[in-house]
């Protein structure tokens, strides 16, 4: 017999990795039963994931294995925040080569494809991931559940995140994150949009997730939590959990119906653009969710605000009453506005009159959520931490975002600022200042949990919050203002006479791309300390 | 929390956001690297895109078409027929959807237009074709070299504004060959 080496070498690696997977597979059982108190060790699984889940857990890679809501929470976290930096260096990258009014070193095409990948990598990589994180790893502890069932569910729901991520990258699509068709269809010379179906397959997979993870956080809510958290006295970031996954249940499905639609469509175009329908359809479907999932980002970074703002304050929140009723009715009211993004397709006068006055009714909770927060910071004491810094800089992000969104509500404004940086700049406040910021707050806020016990490094984490802020004013405020000139979005070349704008927003972008690099060399740094503090956070409440 | 995971984290996520980036700007295999050339004029070329053939009611359903080097030829698909068409082209006599550096899909709407623009930097036999239907609707394209071929980039006004500004040089000859 003759010896085949290649049969050999597939052989041994077949075999190393089975061994591997093995050792892995005990590894984390050890792992696991190491956190396990003594008489939890024989409990049946669903309680000992519920006590896993309430218990103060560190940031593991063993969590990408075990099946409890707090180690899925923490595979969410890790997943999402490599999403963020992914994405954030495409921003970055674009925002670098607009320094010249031509293309630089970006071809279009190259453009639009770290545009696609930007949008909806943060949006649903980031924003959405780090939310279902957040919630996975805060509310066991939160609402102390008394069982911890679907964590098989929970576990494959996070590999179709997962494994939807990795599509959208993948697929180098150039259809930006709307994925209107016949633009998806677009082969182009560089790859892009060659596989724009792989990214549609992604972005199912990915709201597939959020949905069934949004009805199992209402039933961890509704079902099992403790019975001596009664509703009414629920803490707000699981009130503002409850507001986020209504909304995506009952929006993200038309999405995701529009979504199997134009695949359909990319193999028989018959839906959108066959001889009898429109695509002005998939514009409507798409943005029923489209408009939806910004609330979706930004809804629990107001929950975590409400939570973390009394610490800092010493006074509870100024009124909890009127805190729920706002979270409810940004729920409800953001499901009516999406046709303010539609203004200019042709919806007709009387949808436009209608949408724009749903949009500014948005207006009236998002106002007594701001001012419900500066009366609770009025009626205390401030202590100026730095997630403390946070969450006033998201308050001023929101206030300005929010007063750019009802302006651009107007009908006669919007046809002027639509298609412009202006709506750039509106949303980057929010996005950067509100659901980053605060995700970021959360994060610094659980550091000593999630490193059993160290502290970050103040000053590095303060360098890490000046320029994020500092950045976001500096890369929006020149679009903003080139924006409501003309200055128009989503192109890789411009005017010359917007190169001033451009300019300082790219400084502006570049700012924010080393701070974000702070970030993750302060995490790395400060894990390396030595233990000095309890590994209890604020978030969790004192006693477990 | 053990050891290695702060560092593990870092490398995953520097190396990801690194390696990501490279990937989206890298050319994809596959496609030619060729890109469209700087020019100097330009010159619309109309095409309908019908199973039958490219121009199905002339004479010529495929014509051979004429072009030079550095001109930007402005291709105007139109949509005939109701079924899915895709205007391609790649270097050489055969077609080669691997060599393919234009692979346009052209929506079934009848009466949609689309418009492909490219400007080729070497002179050469290519080859225009339909991958949905390469039997019919496929035919050459012949680039000469261009005499006076200035680098200059030139900035070339829009030639539909209305207002009465015509555009330097501005060329339509989509020679037949007979
Ligand atoms: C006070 C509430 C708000 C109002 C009235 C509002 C209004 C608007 C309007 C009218 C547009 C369309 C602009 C155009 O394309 O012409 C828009 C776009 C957008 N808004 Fe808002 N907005 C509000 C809050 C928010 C929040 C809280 C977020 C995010 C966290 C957000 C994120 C976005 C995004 C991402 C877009 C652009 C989508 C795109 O075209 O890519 N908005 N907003
Ligand atoms: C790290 C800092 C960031 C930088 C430097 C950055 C930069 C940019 C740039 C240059 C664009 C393209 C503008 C255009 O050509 O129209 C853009 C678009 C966008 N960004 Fe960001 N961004 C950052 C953070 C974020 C975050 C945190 C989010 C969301 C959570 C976000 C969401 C979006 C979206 C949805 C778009 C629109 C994409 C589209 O038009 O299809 N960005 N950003
Ligand atoms: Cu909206």
């Amino acid at each position: 017999m003759n010896f085949s080496f290649e049969l050999a070498i597939f052989g041994s690696t077949i075999a190393v990795l089975i061994i591997m997977g093995f050792l892995l597979y005990f590894f984390v059982q050890d792992y696991r039963k190491s956190l396990l108190s003594k008489e939890m060790e024989t409990a049946p699984k669903e309680q000992a994931n519920a006590y896993l889940s309430r218990i103060r857990r560190e940031l593991s890679f063993s969590a990408f294995i075990m099946d409890d809501s707090k180690s899925i929470g923490i595979r969410y976290l890790i997943t999402s925040l490599a999403f963020f930096f992914i994405a954030g260096l495409a921003g970055v990258g674009m925002r670098i080569s607009l320094w010249y009014p031509n293309p630089s070193y970006l071809t279009p095409i190259q453009y639009n494809i770290l545009l696609t990948e930007h949008g909806t990598l943060m949006l649903y990589g980031w924003a959405t991931g780090s939310i279902l994180g957040l919630g996975y790893y805060l509310l066991p502890s939160l609402l102390k559940i008394k069982k911890d069932s679907l964590g098989v569910l929970n576990s494959i729901m996070y590999w179709f995140f997962a494994v939807g991520g990795l599509l959208l990258i993948f697929s180098k699509s150039t259809a930006s994150w709307y994925f209107y068709y016949p633009l998806t269809d677009q082969l182009t010379q560089a790859g892009g949009g060659q596989f724009s179906f792989a990214a549609l397959i992604g972005v199912l997979f990915i709201l597939t997730a959020t949905c069934v993870a949004s009805i199992i956080f209402l039933k961890m809510i509704f079902l099992d939590r403790d019975e001596k958290i009664r509703i009414s006295s629920m803490s707000l970031f699981v009130w503002s959990i409850v507001a986020t996954a209504i909304l995506i249940i009952s929006s993200a499905p038309i999405s995701m119906i529009a979504d199997g639609m134009v695949i359909y469509d990319l193999i028989n175009p018959i839906y959108f653009t066959g001889a009898n329908s429109t695509a002005l359809g998939y514009a409507i479907m798409f943005w029923f969710w489209g408009h939806p999932i910004v609330y979706v980002a930004v809804i629990p970074a107001f929950g975590l605000i409400y939570e973390l703002l009394p610490k800092y304050v010493g006074k509870p929140v100024y009124s909890y009453s009127s805190g729920v009723i706002a979270l409810l009715l940004l729920m409800i009211f953001s499901g009516t506005v999406w046709g303010h993004h539609l203004f200019n397709s042709g919806l007709g006068t009387l949808w436009d009159m209608i949408f724009s006055t749903t949009s500014f009714i948005v207006a009236i909770p998002s106002a007594i959520t701001v001012f419900n927060w500066i009366a609770t910071i009025w009626s205390g004491k401030v202590k100026l931490t730095l997630p403390m810094m946070f969450i006033l800089n998201a308050i001023v992000d929101f206030i300005i975002g929010g007063v750019t969104g009802v302006m651009q509500s107007d009908v006669g404004v919007n046809a002027l600022i639509h298609g412009t940086y202006w709506v750039t700049a509106h949303f980057h406040f929010i996005l950067l200042g509100v659901t980053t910021g605060m995700a970021f707050a959360a994060i610094y806020v659980l550091f000593p949990t999630f490193t059993g016990g160290r502290r970050y490094n103040s000053a590095m984490g303060k360098l890490h919050f000046y320029l994020t802020a500092g950045g976001t004013y500096v890369m929006t405020i020149p679009w903003a203002l080139g924006g409501f000139e003309g200055m128009p979005r989503r192109v890789a070349g411009y005017f010359g006479i917007f190169q001033s704008y451009q300019d300082a927003a790219a400084i502006g972008g570049v700012i924010l791309g080393i701070g974000q690099l702070i970030f993750l060399i302060n995490f790395v740094y400060s894990a390396y300390k030595p233990v000095t503090i309890s590994n209890d956070n604020i978030l969790e409440e004192a006693s477990s | 929390m053990n050891r290695i995971t702060p560092v593990a984290l870092f490398l995953v996520i520097i190396i990801a956001a690194v390696g990501t980036f490279a990937y989206f700007v890298s050319p994809s295999s596959g496609s030619s690297s060729q890109t469209s050339s700087s020019y100097n004029s330009t010159m619309e070329i109309t095409l309908y895109a019908n199973a039958n053939g490219w121009n199905y009611n002339s004479t010529h359903p495929n014509p051979t078409l004429y072009a030079k080097t550095h001109v930007l030829l402005e291709f105007k698909i139109i949509e005939q027929d109701n079924f899915p068409h895709t205007f391609t082209i790649n270097p050489g006599p055969n077609e080669s959807q691997s060599n393919a550096f234009i692979n346009v899909n052209i929506p079934a709407i009848p009466g949609t237009v689309v418009w492909v623009n490219w400007s080729f930097s070497s002179p050469g036999l290519y080859t225009y074709w339909c991958v949905v239907h390469p039997e019919t609707m496929v035919g050459q394209l012949i680039i000469n070299s261009s005499a006076n071929s200035s680098s200059s980039p030139s900035v070339i006004q829009g030639s539909n504004l209305g207002n009465g500004s015509t555009v330097n040089s501005v060329e339509y000859w989509a020679h037949e060959e007979f």
